[in-house]
Order: C-alpha cells, then sequence, then structure tokens
C-alpha cells in the first residue's frame, strides 16, 4: 500500500525513515519534535528529501535515483492538519468542492451529497469558516480531502486542538471514513489511545528515525519503544457495553467482556457501546478479588505476556478484552507475576476517562 | 472670479490629471501585484536588490527618476528610439509618458501595499490548496489573489493619488505641454509664475485637495466593502 524510503538533513536535524506496509490504516506515533511532521511533509512533497523513494499503491511519487519527483499538487496525497486550515474566504460548500472541481469526472471517488452525508456537515454548507467550532472545521477538513479523492489520507494529529468532548465528537467519524470510504490513512498523534481508536497497526517515531512498526502490542513491548510508551503515558482505549443503570447513583455500569466495570455516569441508552481510556499505569494487581476495598473495578485475567525496562514492567492481561498494566519490576518481582498467573486487576472509577459512546444502541 | 467656472485651459489639466492617474493605476496592476507576491513569497539571489530597486523612487529626488526616464526612453534614448523604430510609438513630451513617469513614482506604494497584504495571508493555506490538486497558478488565482484583495486595492487607490500628485519626474521626462503633459500639479506651478495668477492657482489648488480627499474617501469604503465580504458574506 505504501512504502518509502526517505533521507532528509536539515541543520541539526536528520530524518532517516523507511517503511512498507500493507496495512489500510497505520498510526504514527512518536513525540513532539521527532520528526512526524516533517515525515508528512516529505509525503506530501512540501519538502524535499536529499535522497528518498515514495511508493503510493504501486504508483511511484518519488525516486531521488531516477530524477522522479511528482509535485505536492499531482501526488493524490490528501492532508488533514491540526488546525483545519480552511479557506476562510470560502462558505463550507465551497472549501468542500475545492479539490472537487479540480478533478476530472473519471477520477472523482465521493460526491459532494455522500460526503455531506457522511459527516453531517448538511447544517452547516453556506457558512464561514470563522463560524465554526473547532471540531466542526475539522469535519470540514476530513470532508474536504477526502473529495480530492486522496490514494491516501495524511492526518497529522487532527485531534490536537480540540478538547475531549470535540475528540469524542470527532472520533466516531474517523471511524466511519476507515469503515466506509476504504481510503488508506496514516494517522499520526504522540497520544496512543487516539491511534488505537482506529487501527492496531502502528509505527514509532523518535529523534527522526521510525523505531519499529507492526502490530500494536507486539510494536509497544520492543526494548526501544517500551521506555518511549511510559514517558509518554500509556493509555488502553476499551469499548464497553453499556448496561441499564440508574442515573441517581451518579455511575454507569457496562460490560468488558463478560465482567462488569462501573465507570462515570454516561448520558446514553443500555446496550450503547462506550470507548473509555484508562491509563496503564493507573491499573494495580492483586493475585486475588480483595473484599473491604472502596475500588469498583476489579477484573479478572490472565497474564498473557510480560515485558521489562528500566525496572518497570508492562503486562498484557486479558480479561475480555487485552488491558496493559505498568507496575515497577520490584512488584513484580514481590508477587512473583508470571506469565498465565491469573490476577485481579484494580482501578477506580475516575481514573477512567470517557471518549464517547454510540447515539443509539 | 467665478470658483465654478473652469477655463478650458482648466478644464484640460483636470481630465489629463485624471486620465493619466488612471491609465497609471491600470498598468501598475499586474506588475505590482507579481513584484508583491515575489518579494513576499519566494526567496530569491538579487531579492534586496529588487527590493531597493522598487523602493529608489521614493527616496530619490523626483527629478531623478524623470531624468533617467528622459535618457532611456526619451526620442534619443536606447529604448525610446527602440520603441519608435518597432512600434511607431513616442513616449517622450506626450501624456503617455506621464502615465511612465507617475506610474514609476507610485510603483512602491502599490508593491508595498500589495506584499504587506500576502505577508499577512497564511501561506500554510496555500500548502493546504496544492495537496487539494491545485496548480501553483491555480493557488495564487484562487487563494492568494481574493484573500489580498483588499490590500491590492489599497495599492491601487494609493498610485491613483500619488499619480494625482506627481509633479517632478513628470515635468522632467516630458515636460509642461498645456493640453498634453501640463496636469493639476503642473498647472498649480504655471500659475504660480505668472505675475496675478495666484487666484487660479489657488481654484486648482482646492480641486486637488477635494480629488485627493475623494480617492482616500473611496479607497476607505471599498476596503471596509472588501474586509467585509471576505469576513462574512457567502462566496456567490
Amino acid at each position: 500500500m505504501i512504502e518509502f524510503e526517505l533521507d532528509l538533513k536539515r541543520g541539526n536535524f536528520q530524518l532517516q525513515a523507511s517503511l512498507n506496509s500493507e496495512a489500510s490504516v497505520i498510526g504514527l506515533f512518536g513525540p513532539s519534535g521527532s520528526g512526524k511532521s516533517t515525515l508528512l511533509s516529505l509525503l506530501t512533497g512540501s519538502l524535499q528529501p536529499q535522497h528518498g523513494r515514495i511508493l503510493v499503491d504501486g504508483r511511484c511519487l518519488l525516486d531521488t535515483a531516477r530524477r522522479i519527483n511528482i509535485p505536492v499538487h499531482q501526488r493524490r496525497i490528501g492532508m488533514v492538519y491540526q488546525e483545519g486550515r480552511l479557506f476562510p474566504h470560502l462558505n463550507v460548500r465551497h472549501n468542500l468542492s475545492y479539490g472537487l472541481q479540480l478533478l476530472k469526472p473519471a477520477q472523482r471517488r465521493f460526491k459532494l451529497d455522500d460526503i455531506v452525508a457522511l459527516l453531517e456537515l448538511g447544517p452547516l454548507l453556506e457558512q464561514r469558516p470563522r463560524q465554526l467550532s473547532g471540531g466542526e472545521q475539522q469535519r470540514v477538513a476530513l470532508g474536504r480531502a477526502l473529495l480530492a479523492a486522496p490514494q491516501l489520507l495524511l492526518l497529522d494529529e487532527p485531534m490536537a486542538a480540540l478538547d475531549d468532548r470535540l475528540k469524542a465528537q470527532i472520533l466516531p467519524f474517523l471511524r466511519r471514513i476507515k469503515d466506509e470510504t476504504g481510503v488508506p490513512m496514516l494517522y499520526v498523534s504522540h497520544a496512543l489511545h487516539e491511534i488505537l481508536t482506529l487501527t492496531q497497526h502502528i509505527a514509532v517515531m523518535q529523534a527522526g528515525r521510525l523505531l519499529a512498526h507492526g502490530d500494536a502490542y507486539e510494536v509497544l513491548g520492543t526494548e526501544h519503544v517500551l521506555p518511549l510508551t511510559q514517558s509518554l503515558g500509556l493509555e488502553n482505549l476499551l469499548k464497553l457495553q453499556l448496561l441499564p443503570s440508574p442515573q441517581e447513583s451518579g455511575c454507569s455500569v457496562a460490560l468488558c467482556g463478560q465482567q462488569q466495570v462501573v465507570l462515570p455516569w454516561v448520558d446514553a441508552v443500555a446496550g450503547c457501546e462506550v470507548a473509555v481510556v484508562i491509563p496503564a499505569s493507573s491499573i494495580a494487581l492483586a493475585k486475588q478479588r480483595i473484599e473491604g476495598i472502596s475500588i469498583q473495578n476489579q477484573l479478572h485475567g490472565t497474564i498473557r505476556a510480560i515485558r521489562t525496562h528500566d525496572q518497570r514492567a508492562l503486562l498484557s492481561i486479558d480479561v475480555g478484552a487485552e488491558l496493559l498494566v505498568e507496575i515497577t519490576e520490584k512488584s513484580r518481582q514481590d508477587m512473583d507475576l508470571q506469565c498465565g498467573d491469573s490476577v485481579c486487576c484494580l482501578f477506580k472509577t475516575q481514573a477512567i476517562r470517557l471518549l464517547g459512546h454510540q447515539r443509539k444502541a | 472670479m467665478d470658483w465654478l467656472y473652469f477655463t478650458e485651459a482648466e478644464t484640460a489639466a483636470l481630465l489629463l490629471s485624471i486620465k493619466v492617474a488612471l491609465w497609471c493605476t491600470v498598468i501598475s496592476l499586474i506588475p505590482g501585484v507579481a513584484t508583491g507576491w515575489l518579494l513576499a513569497r519566494k526567496d530569491f539571489p538579487g531579492k534586496p536588490l529588487l527590493d531597493s530597486l522598487v523602493h529608489l523612487p521614493l527616496v530619490l529626488p523626483p527629478v531623478v527618476p524623470g531624468y533617467l526616464l528622459l535618457v532611456l526612453l526619451g526620442s534619443q534614448g536606447i529604448i525610446g528610439q527602440w520603441l519608435q523604430q518597432q512600434f511607431g510609438i513616442s513616449l517622450a513630451f506626450n501624456w503617455k509618458g506621464a502615465v511612465i513617469a507617475s506610474a514609476l513614482m507610485a510603483f512602491p506604494l502599490m508593491v508595498r501595499a500589495v506584499r504587506l497584504a500576502i505577508m499577512q495571508i497564511d501561506a500554510r493555506l496555500e500548502t493546504a490548496a496544492s495537496t487539494l490538486g491545485a496548480s501553483k497558478l491555480r493557488v495564487f488565482l484562487s487563494i492568494t489573489l481574493p484573500l489580498a484583495a483588499p490590500g491590492i486595492l489599497t495599492g491601487l487607490i494609493l498610485a491613483f493619488s500619488r499619480s494625482l500628485g506627481e509633479f517632478g519626474a513628470t515635468i522632467t521626462f516630458v515636460g509642461n505641454i498645456e493640453g498634453e503633459t501640463r496636469t493639476l500639479p503642473l498647472a498649480i506651478y504655471t500659475y504660480t509664475q505668472v505675475p496675478g495668477g495666484d487666484a487660479q492657482a489657488m481654484k486648482l489648488v482646492v480641486l486637488s485637495v477635494l480629488l485627493a480627499l475623494a480617492a482616500l474617501f473611496i479607497s476607505d469604503a471599498l476596503e471596509r466593502r472588501a474586509a467585509r465580504h471576505l469576513a462574512s458574506s457567502s462566496h456567490d
């Protein structure tokens, strides 16, 4: 699907990255300043590497050795930025159709009306960008990029400028784009849980290099990547099935596999899917269920894998879903935890952050 | 003296001034926008030199550009002779020369206004447009130009006003010929040189002030309208 090898030196910064992946959605994860945005600029062609090669779906966009360099506007690589970058002098309708009307009819892939329906932009069409909220602007930016019929869609921290509530509004749309349009995506973020909502296939970048890519758990557990995820805060993203619960209790109850989880109140009907985030370091482990404790959530599970690095242990625990738990290596040794052991995962209701929920069951 | 009665000579000066200023504005538009864009968006060797050259007329005594025009474009000048032979165009001592002289003097104002306007446009919008499939020319026409429109308009009005007031370069290059190159400032100058011409000079001075005020007033109104259009109204 996408294949590249890029080499760029600018001042003190050097980027050397190569990737060859068939995944339809790749999450690119890395700390700020690791070169993620530079990599995207190289892919779109607004920045030129000293040496490099880019192939998207077998189409060569750049090959310095063969002196091939397709200009930005012919690459058909869509881009969604952190700030919407909508054209302020055009209303939403004309922003959306900007790329569309430049395409020959045969090249068009989506109809304006379909994208408007997909992203629920109907009521906004005649408005100006400055009249829109941040989340609405990002939805228009997504639609505008899709309508230009990209062969690859790059998303550069598209939710970084949004608060949690707006993020929760955008996420379902990103999933819809992934499920319904089939446009390959490279999603860049320094928030791992955002990436994991969309894909299990991740690539990790640090200091201008791609350290690893592949299945999320495999990659996150590798020796170079683990310290990175710890410094950035590794988070679990779980999708839970909401159970009927009385509002007076102030909490909702949901199913994770066969087990119940008590979470902060969600204003949605039973049966809805709820997406929540739990930091790996907020989960404690016990060998058996503990009685007489304020912590509401105790999920039984089995340890599937353990990786240790720098006095910290990262455990993958199967509780009906995969839960990553981070504890100190000392506690792991004191408790003598091994693969295959059954454990109880303890976390407070307050440690759960709601990302969003389906509108109806 | 009747303040509302204009002699033929006075009317000729007024109409000539407006004709010269309009033509000056028209011929400044494309080179002014192109140079402003170049200075705002591009880096190239010799950019500081171009910048200085464009601004020279602002700081030179106007008689200097006027004299250089005479030397280059006059009937004996290299370019002047070539224009005469190739196209039969003569710029010396006629109103077309006056247009060239005032356009040269107004050019820095035009370029400064355009450059400022383009520099204030977020270049990232242009990058976004190119990832959507727009060629450089289309990005310029569909993004840069409309967003810079209020600034370009300001530049045009400034050029128009500057041309109305042009004196030194014009009189040096094309002389002071009644009905041909005697614009308002030159007519005022002429009257002040004639015994008893003070009242006529004053009449034209008042006229000049009114004309300049009108230009500034229209510029302000147009700019407000353009800014409002950019901010709120719908595209079509």
